[in-house]
């Protein structure tokens, strides 16, 4: 009996009305940063460099069969991120183009694991939420072509998924902060600072221990709070002031590309109503679009089967979300060492790690080895990527064994020699070099293969 | 609200200014003192020399006279210099040297050499030595067929055509075109690459470091795992063969490698072509304190260390590496095995203090 009534107490509040501005500001940002960020990934020349000139790729596992289009479908399927992105922000055909872009987005992330960046995990969820939420019906191009669909409140949660989705994004980028090297040693901060010693006025601060400590400090505290803060209106201008100087400074310190100021502007979300709706105001002023306005509430959002069916996909979303980043404690060892259970999770510049990785076949039949030139097999990204990641050590040896295989040495052997240093610490090896590398089934197993920290 | 965001502004701005106490000494690192050093002690005076070895190789070569062996040998010899002298300029496979005409490892040194290229080439008279198909039968490694690959009694015979004269003497022209251009170009670009700052993927630090990186390993495979066939061609282990090596007629591939490894000890010590030490990216790790993750104890020294046994290592070799490698294998095998031990000093070591980028793209996390 409790249980229920709290449920439902549950479910009122998330099913009161509140205003889609919000939705209506948050879909016009996103459909614009996603349309420059194709347009700036055409423009550095990535297409070509990691989709058409890599001759092999690194798969997620169970996605190996994703695979690049050619030179003029790759093409296409960005001039298709470009125009989707865009029809987004306009909420133009929103519902087709939303998925669209959604799919072709996660496509594009699922050819080459070797650029596996949190923010395109990032994009690719809320390119899936929004796909399924009425986005558009508010100053866009569909309630220009319908009036009819336009509305002027939705259903709390809707605003609420968006924001859960930010807030696991700082949350767990925070806990994966709580580790020893990250607070007690403050690494990998203190190397990356010295890095930038150059820097006029910060420069001299860098080199001091303090500085790194207490950045690794306040960078965890930021993280665990900051949704907090955003949360409570009486520290939201506050709390977005530190939110905007923290990004701007890890974007102009580390190349992390569109991060910074994809999450500038999407935590945005966090301002209340009457915000939104004074830009949506002032965007309306801008364009000659007539405000047919105040349609009031729709009942109808929430009561239909299919809202019923996307509140469970929703629910199962949200548990997804929760578990997910938490996997990492189903193994055993050190998670930055192993890596099991470390993409997905929101772990955002948390360690330095580099590995120099000597693989050699052998040819069983004359007991002939030889050492193989990574660069004959990957590009400079991948290889760097390989030599740190066991995963990707296995699939490396799968595409060394294909492509020999291919050129008539039946069975060989494959050994590597791979040295890792995580966070300063000294270089060890990662396994056992006599290993037949091609002995060992890549999994979600334990890496059991792999020797200690 | 505002009135306390403005506070907020001004007091951090105070305290990014309060802290730059000029009492404090000076902790940061810099690169341009070694980027100085490299640039007008090492880079330009390399190629400079390089240039002048391909003129003095020119003049004798005006010179010689085949009925006089001795004007054979001194050829000879000035063209074994010229290849020394370029061992000292092949780790600088950036800026200017890749963007005139091609990159100039590849029109200088690219080997083995094709034979039969050249002997049509020079057979017919007609060829163009821009074309990419010539690429493996010009520079020094077909300098060094054309002028050590039978007795001298029979050099002296086939260079009495002027045909092959000719031919050699166009591939010198077309070594010190490039390397003419790629020096003026360095007037400009110095200060380019003297004032970079960070280390971004299009700095000096990166691409230096990656080049530097790039041509040791290319020491460690090219000119000696794969002639001793301790390599794999695209996976496939192969056999030893000697014929690849780099310097095959003139047998001078060992005093090459040495050359090629002293070039590379004296950009990380930092010493310049004048023999003074200056700073290099030993002096740099000094300033982190780099630490080494491969042997215990400063990362600086154990590499200076390494250099050494390398160095060591290749003096152990008394005859040209294809003798070593068919009567002395194992000690082969030892200096090879010392050649890798530098690697993950390099590349993970060197790498993650001087925080280079490997490669375009948004890398390494978010």
């Amino acid at each position: 009996m409790g249980i229920s009534l709290s449920l439902t107490k549950w479910f009122t509040f998330l099913s009161k009305p509140t205003s889609i501005a919000p939705l209506g500001v948050f879909r016009i940002i996103f459909g614009l940063m996603m349309c420059g960020s194709a347009i700036r990934f055409w423009s550095k020349g990535w297409i070509d460099s990691f989709f058409l000139q890599p001759p092999h790729f690194f798969h997620y596992y169970g996605f190996s069969w994703v695979k690049p289009f050619g030179e003029i479908g790759m093409y296409l399927v960005f001039a298709l991120l470009i125009l989707t992105s865009f029809l987004v922000a306009i909420g133009l055909f929103y519902r087709g183009a939303s998925i669209v872009y959604f799919v072709l987005f996660t496509y594009v992330e699922l050819i080459d694991a070797s650029y596996y960046l949190n923010h395109y995990y990032f994009v690719s969820l809320v390119a899936f939420l929004i796909c399924f939420l009425p986005a558009n019906k508010t100053l866009s191009l569909d309630v220009w072509r319908r009036p009819n669909i336009e509305l002027n409140k939705i259903p709390r949660w809707m605003i609420l998924l968006l924001k859960f989705q930010l807030a696991a994004v700082y949350f767990f980028a925070g806990i994966a902060k709580l580790n020893p090297d990250w607070i007690l040693d403050a690494m990998p901060m203190s190397i990356w600072l010295q890095a930038k010693a150059h820097w006029p006025l910060l420069g001299d601060l860098f080199t001091q221990k303090w500085v790194a400590y207490s950045s690794s400090w306040l960078a965890c505290f930021f993280d665990l709070t900051i949704v907090i803060f955003l949360s409570i209106s009486r520290f939201r201008p506050f709390a977005y002031f530190i939110l905007v100087v923290f990004h701007v400074l890890t974007g102009m310190m580390f190349p992390i590309g569109m991060f910074p100021w994809i999450m500038i502007l999407s935590t945005l979300i966090f301002f209340p109503p009457h915000f939104h709706e004074k830009i949506l105001q002032a965007i309306r002023y801008l364009l000659p679009v007539n405000s047919t306005q105040l349609l009031g509430y729709n009942p109808l959002i929430l009561s239909s089967l299919k809202n019923k069916i996307s509140g469970f996909i929703f629910t199962v979303f949200v548990l997804i979300q929760l578990c997910l980043p938490l996997r990492y404690l189903l193994y055993p060892g050190n998670i930055f060492w192993t890596e099991q259970g470390y993409r997905f999770s929101w772990r955002v510049m948390l360690m330095e790690k580099a590995g120099t990785a000597f693989f050699y076949v052998i040819d069983p039949k004359t007991g002939q080895k030889g050492e193989v030139d990574n660069k004959q097999f990957l590009t400079l990204t991948q290889e760097k990527m390989m030599a740190s990641q066991p995963d990707f050590i296995l699939q490396y040896a799968k595409i060394i064994k294909e492509v020999v295989q291919s050129r008539g040495l039946e069975n060989p052997i494959i050994n590597a020699e791979v040295y890792v240093t995580l966070n300063g610490s000294r270089s060890k090896l990662l396994f056992d070099p006599s290993l037949n590398l091609l002995d060992i089934e890549d999994g979600f197993k334990n890496k059991n293969w792999l020797y200690p920290r | 609200m505002r009135e306390l965001l403005s506070k907020i502004s001004i007091f951090s701005i105070l305290l990014f200014l309060g802290s730059c106490d000029p009492g404090i000494p000076d902790e940061k690192i810099y690169y341009d003192d070694f980027f100085e050093n490299v640039a007008d002690g090492m880079i330009i005076p390399r190629y400079a020399n390089f240039q002048q070895q391909l003129i003095d190789m020119s003049d004798k070569l005006a010179l010689f006279d085949s009925s006089n062996s001795q004007s054979l040998i001194e050829i000879q010899n000035q063209f074994k210099s010229t290849y020394i002298s370029w061992q000292y300029i092949s780790a600088f496979e950036f800026g200017p040297s890749q963007e005139y005409f091609g990159k100039l490892q590849e029109m200088c040194n690219t080997f083995p050499t094709q034979v039969s290229d050249i002997e049509a080439n020079i057979l017919s008279g007609d060829y163009n030595l821009d074309f990419p198909t010539n690429y493996d039968a010009k520079g020094l490694p077909a300098i060094d067929y054309l002028l050590f690959h039978t007795s001298t009694s029979d050099l002296l015979e086939e260079l009495s055509n002027f045909k092959r004269i000719q031919y050699i003497n166009d591939c010198i022209i077309d070594m010190q075109t490039r390397v003419s251009a790629v020096l003026s170009a360095w007037d400009q670009y110095r200060d380019v690459f003297v004032q970079s700052q960070g280390n971004d993927v299009s700095s000096s630090l990166s691409i230096l470091f990656n080049q530097y990186l790039f041509d040791y390993e290319r020491l460690k495979r090219d000119k000696f795992a794969l002639p001793a066939g301790f390599a794999t061609q695209y996976g496939i282990p192969i056999l030893s063969d000697t014929s690849v090596v780099e310097a095959k007629y003139s047998k001078m591939s060992i005093a090459l490698l040495q050359a090629n490894i002293i070039s590379l000890e004296r950009i990380y010590m930092g010493v310049n072509e004048q023999g003074i030490d200056g700073v290099g990216f030993y002096e740099k790790l000094l300033e982190y304190n780099a630490q080494s993750t491969v042997v215990d104890g400063d990362l600086a020294l154990a590499i200076q260390e390494q250099f050494s046994i390398c160095k060591n290592a290749l003096t152990n070799h008394v005859t040209d590496l294809p003798n070593e490698i068919i009567n002395h294998l194992s000690e082969v095998e030892l200096t090879s095995s010392e050649l890798q031990k530098m690697v993950p000093m390099l590349k993970n070591d060197m790498r993650s203090y001087l925080s280079v980028s490997v490669t375009e793209g948004d890398p390494d996390g978010d």
